[in-house]
This record gives structure tokens, sequence and C-alpha cells, in this order.
């Protein structure tokens, strides 16, 4: 295990993609000091802001609130990090393979277009979880975020594959042009949810809210989700037997789109 | 004096006929101008009442304030350069060059005004055109969460709804005009029907327009949030697939209001689908000066209309992580440059605050909030009046700004030129 510690807090927002299993695997602590990072306009390195202890494994613990450093884990393809903290923008984003675990926040854009690996967030995501960046076509494809806390706006937009999970509540334009995947909000759906979607399901378990473009279809099992509950429930996520069992209402849309999109709606005790 | 066509810089109209009278060195008579134009350029002098600088409240010469503000600028690690939008394209491009040498972030009056409208443009397109077209040929036009009456109010007369164009040979007349906005504004009474939604339902708005467009059947509950029956939506929906040229200007009640890029998105989109039926167009009704002009000298230079971040060496762009309210919010930026513009007045306070407590240097015309707090202030000469150069129509459309008023104050561009070339040699010399 590589253990960086926070020793000097950055006055401004601190690049710190060097910070994957990726870069660090084979290095000493002082190679892995030595490491580049960006603070603000200026090329610094890892070891001028975290104390680095450990033998380089592809198993990274990180301590300390790291809400201005951007960028941890983006593009990793391996390993384990683990944020004892909130750690800042783009928190895995672009990630491939690996896991991430955060105990605090994460900022915006945690999992942004990640490509496979897993990123569990304890606290609270800010927007764009898992979505795509301003003018990209794809948001997240492949791979699995859960977040025990609530999400920001537009988590999951224009989502290619892969599964989000939100504990808490979502933004509005929850899985906005949504392409395909899965996204299951346990708390509040924000308002606006699958504007534009294309394919891909919204799983709620409160009354949504719905755009004029939904329109009820059926009220059934889905035999998927059952085998999706299954799974997030043996990946230690909590989910109510009562899921299982009781129906779900299915409206499809977004009909000014593709219209083979899909909300359930569970339809209560 | 008499001089004629004089280009006036005050709103996104750019009007270009302007009559102004100069005595002894004073702006005394503006014609042809609105009401806001003609208050901008009214009482303009080519005497000194100002210092040229100001570092920490002491007036100062313009060398010292150059060599100060150069100073604070180059030892910054996360500068910020704000504003712009009400002076010209070459004091613009100036800006964009010390962003670069900086490794600043760059951001301009667009992303608290149509930000949102770039950014429904990288995902949608803009089906757009000139005012010159909407002169000639529109004959339905859509205001939306916009009051040209009061905003622009040459914009009726002048390009839009009164004047007799190519294809429009009775003018007023042959255009509908409908409004949709949260209240009836003066704008109101410009049109012929006035469409009031509820505050925070315009994305459910267009996308029912979207839907009725396509030939989608909708229950009347599935608007009744929208503040709009159903039959209304309809009636707007056959006029907009009937019309032989229609319009839709978009304004700040859309970009500003919940949904943001959205909303502007679904504007967008909603003209693209209005192609399958009839031409169709979506203007931004971009507010003061030469707002247009930084998008367009931003977007050449590096890409990206706004909100664009050179701390790597090369352009990124990501609003809201290096647009002005959020690097200032969060506390990040470490020092400010503030050209010809207020944000002490118009930004969320939690963001003026931050400009109070950095060492902010400030270009501006006049004494405003924001020169209030700023630790070097220079004054500058004002666009269209004692300095001449490039301006952006609302429309994209160039014109060319002219002086017609001596100033003893220097231009934003040669001041803007000479804090570039002192911040080279500090560069060089480290």
């Amino acid at each position: 295990m590589t253990t960086l510690r926070l020793k000097t807090w950055p006055a401004v927002p601190l690049e710190a993609e060097a910070i994957t299993p990726d870069r660090f695997v084979g290095k000493t602590s002082a190679e892995i000091e030595a490491l580049p990072v960006h603070h603000g306009n200026q090329e610094a390195a890892l070891g001028d802001f975290f104390a680095v202890s450990g033998d380089g494994t592809p198993d990274i613990a990180i301590e300390g609130d790291l809400a201005r450093v951007k960028l941890i884990g983006a593009g990793m393809t391996q390993g384990q990090i683990t944020v004892h903290g909130d750690a800042g923008m783009h928190l895995g984003a672009a990630m491939s393979g690996g896991r991430i675990g955060v105990h605090g926040n994460a900022g915006d854009w945690a999992g942004a277009e990640m490509r496979g690996g897993q990123i569990y967030i304890r606290g609270n995501a800010g927007h764009g979880l898992g979505g795509a960046y301003r003018g990209s076509p794809q948001g997240m494809n492949r791979g699995l975020i859960v977040v025990a806390g609530s999400a920001g706006n537009e988590v999951g937009s224009a989502m290619r594959r892969g599964v989000i999970v939100v504990g808490g509540n979502t933004g509005d334009f929850t899985g906005a042009f949504m392409i395909a995947g899965s996204i299951l909000v346990f708390g509040n759906l924000g308002e606006r949810a699958g504007a534009g979607m294309k394919r891909g399901s919204i799983i709620t378990y409160q009354t949504p809210k719905l755009l004029p473009t939904f329109r009820y279809a059926c009220t059934y099992r889905p035999v998927f989700l059952r085998l999706l509950l299954r799974e997030l429930r043996s990946l230690g996520q909590e989910i109510a037997e009562e899921w299982f069992e009781r129906r779900y209402r299915r409206y499809c849309g977004d009909l000014t789109a593709f219209g083979k999109g899909e909300i359930l709606a569970w339809e209560g005790p | 004096m008499q001089i004629d066509h004089v280009v006036c810089a005050f709103c996104g109209c750019v009007c270009d006929d302007l009559t102004v009278t100069l005595e002894d060195g004073r702006v005394t008579g503006v014609k042809q101008a609105c009401a806001l134009g003609r208050a901008w350029l009214l009482g303009h002098s080519a005497e000194a009442d100002q210092p040229p600088a100001l570092i920490d409240g002491q007036p100062a010469s313009l060398e010292e304030a150059v060599e100060v503000a150069a100073q604070i600028l180059s030892q910054a690690r996360y500068p910020l350069i704000y504003g712009l939008s009400s002076t010209y394209c070459e004091a613009q491009r100036q800006a964009v060059a010390l962003a670069d040498l900086l490794g600043a972030t760059i951001d301009c009056c667009t992303s608290v005004c149509h930000g949102p409208s770039g950014i429904a443009m990288q995902v949608v397109g803009e089906p757009t055109c000139t005012l010159g077209e909407v002169k000639n040929r529109a004959d339905l036009l859509i205001y939306w969460g916009s009051n040209p009456a009061e905003s622009h109010p040459l914009h009726f007369a002048r390009y839009a709804v009164t004047p007799k164009g190519l294809f429009i040979p009775r003018g007023r007349k042959d255009r509908t005009v409908v409004l949709v906005d949260v209240r009836p504004t003066a704008s109101a009474r410009a049109a012929d029907i006035f469409l009031q939604i509820k505050p925070g339902r315009d994305f459910e708005c267009l996308w029912a327009l979207r839907a009725l467009i396509r030939g989608l059947d909708l229950e009347e509950s599935a608007v009744a949030d929208t503040g709009l029956t159903l039959a209304q939506l309809q009636d707007l929906a056959g006029r907009m697939k009937s019309c032989r040229f229609g319009v839709l200007f978009v304004g700040q009640g859309l970009t500003q209001s919940r949904g943001k890029q959205m909303n502007t998105a679904a504007a967008f989109m909603l003209v693209r689908d209005l192609y399958a039926h009839t031409k169709f167009a979506v203007i931004p009704m971009r507010g003061h000066g030469n707002v247009t002009g930084i998008d367009n000298v931003l977007s050449w230079q590096t890409g990206y209309p706004f909100g664009v971040n050179f701390s790597r060496g090369y352009p990124r762009f990501n609003p809201g992580e290096f647009t002005a309210v959020d690097v200032l919010g969060r506390g990040e930026a470490d020092a400010a440059l503030i050209v010809a513009s207020d944000p002490v007045a118009t930004l969320p306070r939690v963001a003026a605050r931050r400009l109070a407590q950095i060492p902010t240097v400030a270009l501006d015309t006049h004494g405003s909030e924001t020169t209030k707090v700023a630790r070097v202030v220079i004054t500058t000469a004002p666009a269209g009046i004692s300095a001449e150069g490039t301006i952006y129509r609302m429309d994209n459309v160039p014109l060319r700004l002219r002086k017609f008023l001596p100033s003893p104050y220097p231009s934003d561009e040669e001041v803007l030129g000479r804090i570039v070339e002192r911040v080279t040699q500090l560069r060089a010399r480290n």
C-alpha cells in the first residue's frame, strides 16, 4: 500500500492526474514524490503537497481534505485508490479499470466519460456524475458508480453504457440525452429526467415528475432489474426486499428522440 | 460640429446611423439613437476628469499602474481575466494574448448571459441568420424570455418588427409577433400574441412544442404545469410550421432560468426540427456592446467562446470549472484583471467579495463598483467614442467603431498591450 498524506493545502487548484496506480507501480516513495503535478499555472512535484510512504504497489490510500485536488485517478486502468476525505473535480474521469473509494464527498464530473472500473462515494457527488463533458457526444461508457448520498444535475448525461446508483436524490436532467445504460435513484429523482434519452433505463422508487414526451406503457416486473438489484446487493448496496417483489410502471421516451428509453417507477409497497 | 454615421457600441443592436453633435470637445447632441444610446453618448468630453490611474486609491501615473499590474498578474498562480464585453476586438485580442502568456483563466460576460447558448450550440449547432434576413424575410417573430422594448429599444423598429423588407412589402402588417415570457413586459405591447408561462417552465414548454411539431398527441394534463393550455401550444406550433420564414429570438429569461443550457438546447432543437416544415432561425438576443465580439475573438484564437483556461499552457474549456463566477466563488482565483465590465455590481455576492479580497486590476472608462475595490485602476478611452476598432453586432456581423472625440486616456488595446509587454519582460528575467 502506498499512502499519501496531504501536508500542504494547495492555495489554488492542484491538478494531480499523476495520482493513479498506473503511475505508482514499481516506484519508490522518492520517485512517487517526484511525479509532476500542476499547481495553478506552475509545475510542481507531488512531494510538495503530499508526504508519501509505501512501496509502489497499485493500492493507494490518500488522507486529507482533497476538495481542491482535481483528476485523482483520472484515466486509471488498474489498482485501487481510497480517499479518506473529500475529493476534487474529475475524480476517476475517463478511467477504464480499477476501483476508487471516497470516504467523503466528490466534486463535479466524478467518473465523467469513464470507460470501465468502479467508483464508490460514501458522501455526495457533484454535477455531471458519469456524464459527458461539454460538447462531447458520449458520457460514461461501461463501469459502475455508486453514490451513497445525493448527486447534482446531469447525472449520467449522454451515458452510453454502465450503471450509476444514487442512494439519495439527484438534481435536474438525470440521464439527459442518455444513449444506453442504467441509472438507479433511491431518493428523489430530479426534474426532467431522461430528457432526450434514446435508450437506457432510469429506475426510481418515488413517483416521478415526467416530461410531456414520456408515455405510460405497462406495469410489470422487469427481469433484468431483479438481476441488477441482486448484483448490487452482492456488492454491498442496501436493497429492500420489496423492490424485488413489487411491480414497476414503465414509461417510454423520450419521444422527441428515439423513444426506446424507459423510466421505471416502482409501484410502491 | 456634426458627425454622421456614428456606430453605437452600447447594446447588441450596434445601430450604425447615429448623428452626434460636438461642441467645445463635448458631446451635446445625439440623433437617431434610443434612450440608452443617447444617455451613454451624451456628456462625454475630451477633457481629463479623472486621474489616469489609481494605485490603492491614490492617483498614479499610467506607467506606475502598468508596472504594478504586471507585477500582480505575473506573480499570480491562478489569475482571472474577466469582462471584455464593452471594448473592441483588437483590445480583446490583447487580453487573450495576456491570458496565454500568464497561464490565466479568461472569461467574459457571456458566461453570465448567453453562455448557455454557446454550450447548446456545441451540442446542437446553431441554425441562425443575420438581422438583414429577419428584416427582409421573416413573417413570424417569436421572442422568448426577452424584452427588447427595454433592453434593445431600436430592435423592433430597425431590424425586426416594423421595417418593410424585400419579401415583407407591408412591414408590420406582414408579420406575426409572439412574446413568450413569465410576465407581460413592455414588449408585450408590440406583440400580436402574448403567452405567459410559469417561471422556470421554459424547458417543458419547448419540449411540448417539439413533440407537437413532430406530430405527437399530447394530453392536456401533460402540459398542465407549463402555464399554457394545450390549445395555445398547438396554435403556436401550427404557426411555426406554416410560416414562410420564422425567427426565434432567445433572451436571458431562457438562458438564466432553471435548465439554462438545456433550455437553449431545447430551443435550438426546436428550430432544427422545424426545418422539416419551413425555414426557421434562432438568434440569441445578445446584450451589451461587444459581448458577441469577445465570443468571436476567443473562438478564433482558442476554439472556445468563453471560460477558457490556459494554466497548462494550452486552452481548455469547461463552464462550471473555468467560468468567472465559479473560480471566484470557490475562492480559487488569486488575482484578477477586469476589463470594461463591472463584475462587483453584477456577479453573485460571493464572487464579488472574492474580487475585493485578491489584488484586482480594473480597466474602465469611469468609476464603478469594481474600481472601488480594485487595487489598481487604469482609466481608458471609451470604445466607439474615443477609441476605434471592430465590434460584432448580436447576429455576428462585424462593424467598425469610429473615434470622433479625442481622449486624454489611452485605449484598452494600448494599456493591455503595455501590460503584455511588461509581463513578457518579467517572464524573460525569471
